[in-house]
């Protein structure tokens, strides 16, 4: 379980600065190194285990449906990448506490880097691939919030923009290459997925899970073509790119490689894939950092170019070869991240990161010029340092690939190559900056920075010469437990030594060394050479295809949604009697075995009134007020048709449904014209006409096919289970808020986010407010008429001791949350509408807005009240109570739910008509006027 | 005996005159000529011959259960509450409309007058 800890300190970690944030610059630092301190110690006291052969797991269920476990390992290359996520991770917060300007806040960019430190740490000791993943995607949202952390700057929030696509997307690969893994080896856990090699390497499936996994890794670590995103991620903070770009963010991808290694190499894809990718990237990159005028812009680039060498040994196929891999992963991180620092002090103190403008630093910052000189000369690979021992490996590796046949010696020139560009920019970086003459025209004077901003590069470069100078003592054990998780089996004789004789690879290096010294010298010819070329801008680029893309997902969509609700209302119906039409043929004839019920006169006149009703509804729609009549006869009847077959809570509801729907069009109407202009031309109307007949005809036999046949229903289950189960006599009620309680959860958050959402659309509306109606004739100045107004305030007591009786009774009678919610709604409405707006609400001033939410949180805390007792979202209970002067009387949890139901309806309702009567109240023409 | 037989007898005469009260409400919603006299009909007759029927039931009801019901009662109450003020919002818009009136109609209200008059209010 201590195993847990590494991660989750620094999560918890990620709040430190922000609950510290007013306790100064300093203090804040401090507090927020302490729990990945913490981590790291914990991790160091793993570390003998570790090396001793050992593997600490720990595994908790997350969605164990899913294979998805909470599930950490902490092997060797583990432990390796949280030594580097958690040690650097430390540097950088010193240094941030440095680089930071008063104007940034500190707090925020700490949560984020400790957001991200704990992704990074997720992903290097995930047991599980889907959590591995999980972590992968949360790098790349924190990395997004990193790079884009000066938000004011277009630049960084382009680049932050970009990165965040191009890696989301490749993870989106990486998962769809997971699930294909976990398809085959039928379980995500990575302790099994590394045992099953064959397996994997056997099956059909092979090929696109490379290809996936790969592009993973790719997008990630900046390969070629993916590499255009990392440049732009150079507007991101200093101690941000040292961070993302040395040790951790591009380094999840070669870590993924080293990771899935055990599983994936050894086969032909893997070789070419890999190794041109890599061996592209390589070159590309150093070319490229050749060119750039930008300070960051030359590191960024031979990060590509290292990450591309990396990437290139892990595809020899060759276990010293990946061991080379693992070693120059920890020799970049540690050389690159000093460098970034380096270019963030020059930036710092000078002001500008423009090569061409700054020049000779060594006059006013020398202590610096040696840190980043030892630097550059370790990513040079210059002997006595680390990053010599590992290009060494790289190139002796590169003269063992022979799977290109008789053009093998092509890899260990070009890796040559590679190492002669190298050196150059790492010469440039150094000559061009701290030496060459005098800087010209910088913002500010240069000095050394302060005592602890140079700190952290000082222990970086001290590593790299220990590292150099003692590899055996230095680095052997930790590279020897890495390689054992990279290669397992016959571990590989690793010789960490500065001399191994004169030999191949020695005479390669001094050969990069000489040649990387003349290509500087003959800059300038590459410099022309590059001049010929137009510059191509990736973020331009980008963007341009974001948009496209963006364009062409618009007008798709709008062939479908063009917000014509007619077109919707009849593709909806059409697709309706589409699914039911061909149902239907199914079967083989309309009329089922039960025989007819007798024709009943009553029901017979009710039918034909609502035909009627609804015919007249429609032929009626263009004089609008008029429609709306035979709408609520429509709904008058509806509701008389569940009185007769016996559903008195659905008689009741539907009545103060209609009531309540009736009085808000109305309101509605009356901002509306008072007759509906022709608009249909007769063709359209036809077709129309024709799709609603069919639709009548089609839901007509549906129906009478179903009820002429025999039917075993649910409702038997409800019929015996309502009282023992729920504790009630009134089954609907008990569906509605214990069997079904969920489903109306949901439709009470529905309901109210429907009533905030039109409380928002008419918050500000105003409208123009005709002095008379249609035909010119003046409002009534009779605005409240006296009888109305009187009855209806007689009647606000009595209705809503109604509506509370109605509530009470619910459970077991008709009645229940939703009727009585409505019945109060409408009294309160009828007040509205007989004393106006102002007068009610100086009398109820308070907001609808916070009963309807208050209302939802009532119900869902009903619901989650029973997790309290262990059972499961929204289980009742229910009990006889003796009450003093009331008697014996059964309660019902259901009854808080209810009573949330019950807010709920009152608030939106009622939110709805207070807003619509405000649009209209202070522009009415009053008595006073005339 | 005897009670329940006289008041069988009073059930079924409130019965009739219930009937009786609401076909003549209906005749009058027909026969009469213009709005104002048209409201009569379903406001005053029709309304007693509800309520005649509602105390019917309520009698009925109260003899067979032995006990009263309030819901018709409750009925009662809201049918003689709504009635006058639904008459009285409609004849407030036919006014206001200055729906036409037959010259039967007794008594001109002073919104059917002149514009002037209104003004003068």
């Amino acid at each position: 379980m201590t195993l847990l800890l590494i991660v989750l300190l620094p999560l918890v970690g990620s709040l430190v600065p922000i609950a510290s944030a007013r306790s100064g610059r300093t203090t804040c630092a401090w507090l927020t190194a302490i729990l990945p301190a913490i981590a790291l110690g914990i991790a160091a006291w793993y570390t003998p285990a570790v090396f001793g052969g050992q593997l600490p797991q720990v595994s908790l269920d997350w969605v164990p449906a899913l294979g998805l476990d909470i599930a950490f390992r902490l092997d060797g290359l583990s432990l390796l990448f949280v030594y580097l996520v958690l040690g650097i991770g430390l540097l950088i917060i010193l240094y941030a506490r440095y680089y930071l300007s008063e104007k940034d806040s500190m707090s925020r960019f700490y949560a984020y880097l400790m957001l991200f430190m704990t992704a990074m740490l997720g992903i290097v000791t995930a047991d599980n691939l889907l959590l591995m993943w999980f972590f992968w995607e949360l790098t790349s949202l924190s990395s997004f919030l990193l790079i884009g952390y000066w938000s004011h700057l277009s630049e960084a929030r382009k680049g932050a923009r970009m990165a965040l696509t191009v890696t989301g997307a490749g993870g989106l690969c990486l998962l769809a290459g997971i699930l294909l893994m976990g398809h085959v080896v039928g379980s995500y856990s990575l302790t099994t997925v590394l045992e099953h090699r064959e397996l994997i390497q056997q099956s059909s499936l092979y090929q696109p899970i490379l290809l996936l996994f790969l592009l993973g890794a790719f997008t990630k670590s900046a390969q070629f073509p993916f590499q255009f995103w990392l440049p732009h991620a150079m507007a991101a903070p200093t101690p941000v790119s040292a961070y993302l770009h040395s040790a951790t963010m591009v380094k999840a991808g070669v870590f993924l490689l080293a990771r899935m290694y055990p599983v994936l190499s050894g086969t032909d894809e893997w070789f070419y894939i890999v190794t041109l990718t890599g061996l592209a990237t390589l070159l590309y990159g150093a070319f490229f950092a050749l060119i750039k005028q930008d300070l960051k812009g030359v590191l960024a680039f031979s990060t590509i170019s290292h990450l591309g060498l990396i990437t290139l040994l892990f595809g020899f196929n060759s276990k010293l070869a990946a061991v080379a891999g693992v070693f120059h992963i920890i020799n970049h991180a540690t050389f690159k991240a000093s460098l970034f620092m380096a270019a963030g002090i020059v930036d710092h103190e000078c002001g500008t990161r423009d090569i061409r403008k700054l020049n000779g630093l060594w006059r006013y910052m020398p202590y610096t010029t040696v840190l980043a000189a030892v630097a550059s000369a370790s990513m040079a690979g210059v002997p006595l340092l680390n990053g010599f021992l590992s290009k060494e490996m790289f190139l002796a590796q590169s003269l063992e690939a022979q799977m290109l046949g008789g053009l093998s010696w092509m890899i260990p020139a070009l890796a040559t190559l590679g190492s002669v560009l190298s050196v150059a920019y790492s010469l440039r970086f150094i000559h061009d900056v701290f030496f060459n003459g005098e800087p010209r025209d910088l913002p500010k004077t240069p000095h050394e920075p302060p005592r602890y901003m140079r700190l952290p590069i000082e222990i970086l470069i001290l590593l790299c010469i220990m590292v150099g100078i003692l590899p055996g003592i230095m680095v052997e054990p930790i590279l020897r437990a890495a390689t054992a998780a990279v290669v397992p089996g016959q571990a590989p004789e690793i010789h960490l030594a500065l001399w191994h004789g004169f030999n191949l690879p020695l005479m390669m290096s001094a050969i990069a060394l000489s040649a990387g010294v003349l290509v500087y010298l003959l800059r300038n010819h590459i410099y022309r050479f590059h001049r010929q070329f137009r510059a191509v801008n990736a973020r331009q680029s980008f963007e341009f295809s974001v948009q496209r893309v963006v364009r062409s997902a618009q007008w798709g969509l709008d062939r479908f949604e063009n917000g014509s609700l007619q077109r919707y209302m009849f593709l909806l119906l059409l697709s309706a009697v589409i699914v039911a039409a061909f149902g239907l043929m199914d079967v083989p004839s309309m009329a089922g075995l039960k025989s007819l019920q007798p024709l009943d006169p009553v029901v017979v006149t009710g039918a034909g009134i609502l035909c009627l009703a609804g015919l007249g509804t429609v032929m009626l729609h263009r004089r609008r007020l008029l429609s709306l009549l035979f709408l609520s006869v429509v709904g008058m009847f509806v509701s008389l048709t569940f009185a007769r077959f016996s559903a008195p809570d659905l008689a009741l509801t539907q009545l103060a449904v209609e009531v309540v729907t009736i009085i808000l069009l109305m309101l509605a109407l009356f901002f509306l014209p008072q007759k509906t202009p022709k608009e249909s031309s007769g063709r359209r109307v036809s077709r129309d006409i024709l799709l609603s007949m069919i639709f009548g005809g089609v839901i007509a036999s549906l129906n009478y096919a179903v009820l002429t046949r025999p039917l075993q229903s649910i409702s038997t289950y409800f019929i015996e289970n309502s009282v023992p189960g729920g504790g009630g006599h009134n089954i609907v009620n008990v569906i509605l808020v214990d069997f079904r309680g969920f489903d109306t959860l949901g439709e009470i958050t529905v309901l109210g986010i429907a009533g905030i959402a039109i409380y928002k659309l008419l918050n500000r509306l105003r409208l123009f407010m005709p002095s008379s109606d249609m035909e010119g004739r003046p409002w009534s100045p009779d605005r409240y008429p006296v009888i109305l107004s009187s009855v209806s305030q007689t009647l606000l007591p009595l209705a809503l001791l109604v509506s509370v009786f109605i509530f009470l009774r619910g459970h077991n009678l008709p009645g229940g949350g939703f009727i009585a919610g409505l019945v109060a709604a409408v009294v309160i409405i009828l007040v509205y509408m007989s004393r106006g707006v102002e007068w009610t609400q100086r009398r109820m001033s308070f907001n609808y807005q916070p009963i309807a939410v208050t209302g939802v949180a009532i119900a869902a805390l009903t619901g989650l009240g029973s997790w309290v007792f262990n059972k499961p979202f929204l289980t009742s209970s229910f009990g006889h109570f003796d009450i003093p002067l009331i008697g014996d009387i059964e309660l019902a949890t259901a009854m808080m739910f209810d009573l949330g139901v019950y807010l709920t309806v009152v608030g939106s309702t009622l939110m709805i008509l207070a807003n619509l009567g405000k649009v209209t109240t202070p522009h009415r023409p009053s008595k006073e006027k005339q | 005996m005897d009670l329940r037989f006289a008041l069988e007898v009073a059930v079924s005469a409130l019965m009739i005159a219930g009937g009786i009260f609401a076909v003549i409400g209906a005749m009058g919603m027909v026969r009469f000529r213009d709005f104002y006299m048209r409201l009569h009909g379903p406001t005053k007759s029709t309304t007693l011959g509800v309520g005649c029927v509602l105390l019917a039931s309520m009698s009925f009801f109260w003899l067979k259960n032995g006990h009263p019901s309030l819901q018709d009662m409750l009925i009662t109450l809201f049918l003689f509450i709504t009635t006058p003020v639904s008459a009285h919002l409609l004849t407030m818009s036919g006014l206001h409309h200055k729906l036409p009136s037959a010259p039967e109609t007794k008594g001109q209200p002073y919104e059917l007058d002149d514009e002037d008059d209104i003004a003068r209010n």
